[in-house]
Parts: C-alpha cells; sequence; structure tokens
C-alpha cells in the first residue's frame, strides 16, 4: 500500500481528495476522513504526501518498485 | 434547445480551455484580462495538475545571449540529428514565433505571479543539451517550481476564470467547419454536460500512455520516465482527431533509456553543467563504453557478453554540483529524496541501472497540427498549445504558446458569431459516456489498457518490423472488435477511465497504421528491415483526422519559413 493515511492527525481539510491527480480518494462524509480507494491508480506523485498540512499522510515505495 | 433529454447543464462561454495544466493556466489567464469569458475543464485540479502538478526544474531554451536567428538552426540541429531524423520537423514558422515571444512570455508570467527568478533575485541560468556539452553559452532557465501549479491556479482565479476541476470533456462540438464548444462529463457526479463556446483550446500534454510503464507495475498508471504525469491520456489528440482538426506524426515514435530508479532526475539535463560527464559501469565494476541513446547496437553486445546491466554513476560528482542536484529533485519532484531515504540509498552514491529499449513517449514533433497561430487549419476556432500541440515542447513552449492564444484569440473570436450545436454530436458523446455503465460482467477499463500497452510494447516498440506490426494490427483489430463493446464503468470514475482507454484505442490504431506504412529509419524511428532513410518522406508529415465518420491520411510538407519571418531574422 503506497500511501497510509493517520486518522488521528488527519483534520479533514480535503486537501488529498481535492488536488490528487488520479482521483485516487474519495471522501468520508461521516468520518469526515479520506478513503483511498483506488489505491491500484496511485503513481506516487507525491503531492498529497506535499499538500497534507498535518503529514498525515505517508508514502512508501511498494515493493514492486524496488 | 432540445437538450432536456441529456443534462440540464449547459455552460456558455467564450473560450473553453480543455486542460489546466502549463499551457492551459496561462492562456486562461491571459484571455481573461482581455476580457473575455473563459472556462477551464480540468480532468484532476488544477492546483496540482498536469505535467508541472509536482514541480518542474528546468523551464527550457531562452534564446539568452544569442538571438533567434542564431537559436533557430542549433535547435532544428538537435531536434532532426538526435530524435526525429534529418528532414524532420513541423513547422519551421512555429520555432521562430514561439523563439520570438519567449521573453515576452517570461515577463508576463512573473507580472502575473509567477516567479521565473531564482531565491537571489536573479535569472538562474544553465547550459542546455541543446548546445552540447559545456562551453560558455546557457541557454537553460532554471526554475524553483516545485509549487508553481498552485501559483498558476490563483492567477487564473484571480482574474476570473471559471474552472471546472473533476470535468472531463467527451467531444468538441462543431457546426459548418467550426469548433463551437464541447461536451463533458463530471468524472465524480457523473454529470453530463454541454459548454457552448465561441474558442476551443486543447492544452492535454502529450500522448504517450499507449507503452507499458517502466517499472514493473503493469497494472497501474505510470509516469513516462518524468515527462508525462498518469493522468495524461492524449484526451486533446483524440478529440482533436474525431472532431476533423488534424494529428501530426502519429507515426513518429522514439525509445530513450530508461532509469530503473524512480528516484531520478528529468533527463539529466544537468549532469554536465561543468562539463563533466556521468560514468557508467557494467555489474562488474568495469567501466562501460560510454553509451549515448542512439547507439543500441552498443547494448546488444553488452547483452551478449554478459555485462548487462549498466549503471550510471554520479559518484566523482564535486559536491557543489550534488546539492544542486538535490535541489533538482525537489524542485521535478518533492517526494523523490524522502523516498530514497525510505530505501536506504544514498542518492549521491547510489548506482542507476539503465535500461533501454524501452519505446519513450513519443516525441514533441506529434500532437495537433496547427499552424504559428496555433489555430488548426482544418477547424476555425480549434487550438492547441503546449505538448498537445505538434511542434512544441517543453514548459517554455507550453507557456510562450498557452500565452500566445490568449493574447489573440479575442480578434477570432470578435468576429466568429454564436455557436450552434449540433444535437446529433450531443446525443452520440452521451451515448458514448453512457453505454460503459450498462454493461454487467464486461471489462474493466484497465484490463484494456494494458492489453493495448502489451501490443504496442511487443508488436511497435523501439525497433519495427513488417511481421511484427501486421501480427499487433491483427491483435489491436481483434481486441477492439471482442472487447470495446463490453468496456464496463461501474461509476463516474471508471466512466472517465474507460473515455480515456477509447481515446488511447483511438490514438494507437493510427501509431499501428502508420508505422506499418513508414517503410524508414530515420533518427529513432527504426525500422529494422528497411534501415535506409527514404528521402521521399524528408519535410513529410502524416496528417491523420476523421471526416464523415471516416479515419482519413493525408500529407503535408513542413513549410519553409515565410518570407516575413526571413527577412526580420536577417534585420536582427
Amino acid at each position: 500500500m503506497i500511501i497510509k493515511i493517520d486518522t488521528e492527525k488527519c483534520i479533514g481539510c480535503k486537501k488529498c481528495y481535492t488536488v490528487c491527480p488520479m482521483d485516487c480518494f474519495t471522501w468520508d462524509e461521516k468520518e469526515k476522513k479520506p478513503v483511498y480507494t483506488y489505491e491500484e491508480e496511485c503513481w506516487t506523485c507525491g503531492i498529497c504526501w506535499m499538500d497534507c498540512p498535518k503529514r498525515a499522510i505517508d508514502i512508501r515505495y511498494p515493493a514492486a518498485l524496488y | 434547445m432540445a437538450f432536456e433529454e441529456y443534462t440540464n447543464k449547459i455552460i456558455d462561454t467564450d473560450l473553453l480551455v480543455v486542460g489546466g495544466g502549463t499551457a492551459g493556466c496561462p492562456m486562461a489567464a491571459k484571455a481573461a484580462e482581455a476580457g473575455l469569458k473563459v472556462t477551464i475543464v480540468e480532468k484532476s485540479e488544477t492546483q496540482r495538475s498536469g505535467n508541472i502538478g509536482h514541480g518542474i526544474d528546468s523551464y527550457g531554451i531562452i534564446p539568452h545571449g544569442i538571438t533567434v536567428q542564431e537559436l533557430l538552426p542549433m535547435y532544428y540541429d538537435r531536434m532532426t540529428s538526435r530524435n526525429q531524423g534529418n528532414g524532420r520537423t513541423q513547422d519551421w514558422n512555429i520555432d521562430y514565433v514561439l523563439f520570438n515571444r519567449e521573453w515576452w512570455a517570461i515577463e508576463e508570467l512573473e507580472r502575473m505571479g509567477i516567479p521565473m527568478k531564482w531565491d537571489n533575485g536573479e535569472y538562474y541560468w544553465v547550459p542546455h543539451m541543446i548546445h552540447g556539452d559545456g562551453g560558455d553559452l546557457k541557454l537553460g532557465l532554471r526554475v524553483h517550481w516545485h509549487d508553481v501549479k498552485p501559483k498558476m491556479n490563483k492567477m487564473c482565479l484571480e482574474r476570473g476564470v471559471q474552472i471546472l476541476n473533476r470535468v472531463m470533456v467527451v467531444d468538441i462540438l462543431t457546426h459548418n467547419g467550426r469548433a463551437c464548444g464541447a461536451t463533458a462529463i463530471n468524472t465524480r457526479t457523473g454529470e453530463f454536460m454541454i459548454i457552448k463556446a465561441k474558442a476551443v483550446a486543447l492544452a492535454t500534454g502529450m500522448f504517450d500512455r499507449l507503452f507499458d510503464p517502466e517499472t514493473p507495475l503493469i497494472y497501474k498508471y505510470k509516469m513516462r520516465y518524468h515527462y508525462n504525469p498518469a493522468s495524461c491520456s492524449g484526451d486533446g489528440y483524440a478529440v482533436a482527431f474525431r472532431s476533423g482538426a488534424g494529428l501530426a506524426h502519429m507515426d513518429d515514435a522514439s525509445w530513450a533509456l530508461r532509469i530503473r530508479d524512480d528516484i531520478t532526475n528529468s533527463y539529466g539535463n544537468f549532469v554536465n553543467n561543468d562539463g563533466i560527464l556521468a560514468k557508467q559501469y557494467y555489474w562488474n565494476g568495469e567501466p562501460a563504453i560510454p553509451y549515448h541513446a542512439n547507439t543500441y547496437v552498443g547494448n546488444r553486445e553488452a547483452e551478449d557478453l554478459g555485462l548487462l546491466p549498466i549503471y550510471q554513476s554520479l559518484e566523482h560528482m564535486p559536491d557543489d554540483f550534488q546539492k544542486r542536484l538535490e535541489m533538482n529533485f525537489l524542485d521535478e519532484r518533492f517526494v523523490s529524496l524522502k523516498l530514497a531515504a525510505d530505501r536506504g540509498f544514498n542518492p549521491r552514491t547510489h548506482r542507476y541501472e539503465l535500461m533501454y529499449y524501452k519505446p519513450l513517449q513519443m516525441m514533441m514533433i506529434h500532437g495537433v497540427f496547427v499552424d504559428e497561430t496555433m489555430m488548426s487549419p482544418y477547424l476555425k476556432g480549434l487550438y492547441a498549445a503546449g505538448d498537445c500541440a505538434a511542434g512544441v515542447g517543453g514548459a517554455w513552449g507550453a507557456c510562450t504558446s498557452g500565452l500566445l492564444i490568449g493574447d489573440t484569440v479575442a480578434d477570432y473570436i470578435s468576429q466568429a458569431g454564436e455557436a450552434v450545436i449540433d444535437e446529433e454530436q450531443v446525443a452520440k458523446a452521451y451515448e458514448k459516456c453512457m453505454a460503459p455503465t450498462k454493461v454487467k460482467d464486461g471489462t474493466m477499463p484497465m484490463e484494456l489498457e494494458v492489453s493495448i500497452r502489451h501490443i504496442c510494447e511487443r508488436y511497435v516498440g523501439a525497433i519495427k518490423s513488417e511481421g511484427k506490426l501486421r501480427e499487433g494490427i491483427r491483435r489491436f483489430e481483434d481486441i477492439k472488435e471482442t472487447f470495446l463493446p463490453q468496456l464496463m464503468a461501474p461509476n463516474p470514475h471508471y466512466q472517465m477511465r474507460a473515455l480515456e482507454v477509447m481515446n488511447i484505442m483511438d490514438l494507437t490504431e493510427l501509431h499501428l497504421y502508420g508505422c506499418f506504412n513508414r517503410k524508414e529509419t530515420r533518427g529513432q524511428y527504426v525500422r529494422i528491415d528497411y534501415p535506409e532513410v527514404d528521402h521521399t518522406r524528408d519535410n513529410y508529415i502524416t496528417i491523420n483526422r476523421m471526416v464523415d465518420g471516416k479515419s482519413i491520411v493525408e500529407r503535408a510538407f513542413a513549410p519553409g519559413l515565410k518570407p516575413e519571418y526571413e527577412e526580420a531574422l536577417k534585420k536582427a
């Protein structure tokens, strides 16, 4: 899994959901948190990691890229 | 208007900009300043969309310290001797106009809040590969652009540009040989809409998502060698083709070294800043024969001798270079150094595996066929800018061509008259969007896309020949007949992917047949069965477009420089 969301740190600002170029996230209205729904489409551009104001998103390289 | 059957959402605008990236944003901002109503339709989100979404380090080639007259032949020589081969170009007039307007574009960007200078308040000039290794000439502009995209977004909003994010254009609407807008769909809500416009500009980047990614993640969307984001699927090319505007050079291709680790920088423009070359080693630590992307024959020998892989090393580079390179990594892709640290390798000492024979994205030369006004000669009011336009490339090409359109489109619009929407075209676009939602137990878009990529990788690829191309065409037609009707989209996100795959297939078909018919070897286009240059194809441009529902091929010849430009160059 490339993206890991720390839901404790997440403040629900929707930045990641707003900017992801591949539309990998959906939004959970009830929890007010992003969900990494289309993870197979993520290409580790790192934009969600760059733009998260609380660094609640960690980005890790998947095995296939090693 | 009888469109209620399809949608209640009809947007009326002056200029429709398809793609809010490097070309689209400056274009929209400039056109808005001219008093036009401007609408950007962006498939992702303009704060981080497009090629420079996560940043870029190199703006491009600038006539700095030399005249446009001196730059043009240098540029031509580089473009033809390396990539396309001699006798292949698009249009000198486009090069002339863009280089001529480049300083104006830089000043316009600065005026609109986009930083072109470095932290020290000066322009940061670097050597550019266009003029070889080292020397006093510094034609490259280095920019601090890891956060430029949010600034471009702000620039547009400040000027009242209407931005429709998460909206993908389905097809251009035309009437009597004129572009009149587009149909589009919201990729999250699935809302279908009609955009009526007096002019349409395509700025959706380059098309290259027909080959496998360079890393083993076959089932994923991957960046092409850091040039093109995964989101680019040739949408602008495809809608231009289907609307009757022309696509140029779809039979062109290139290939290059692929660097195995994703950490790496864009194309290594800055490695030779001080005239020091990168070093290469075989797996056993012995120095490898200096490698150049064009010498693919050398690779085969290394393979036969068991010397692979070949690794590139920057270990010997001085400390201040390493620091500049780190800054490049941060500007080009901010996350790259963090990923290197996580993996426990030091970018200063890591040896990067070089791969080869990988078909690269198709080159700058191809795209929507336009003249130096950036308008299609086949469809009035249809413009293209940036990587989307044939013969234009780089951040410099995108910003300059985008600003140029923004600066001149008001003249066209003032005499264009009202846009007319064709109901039959709306109906067809609606059907196209909705068909995949009605399929059950069908084929998901990625499955189909992977199949297309495999065909291109194996049967088109870097080294082409008749047998492989025939088989590739046979398989393609088989896939198209069997799986396209079963393309499935269970939600709007997948409707977007389904539309992308349809675009990719339209364009792949042009590439397959184009390569089949192009019987020569020239530059990085290699037909092993036709190893010589076919001089009847010098300065030849293949043009593909759809007319009355049929795909036709036309040809044009790259025009020479116009007499008035020749005169102006002489006077310079």
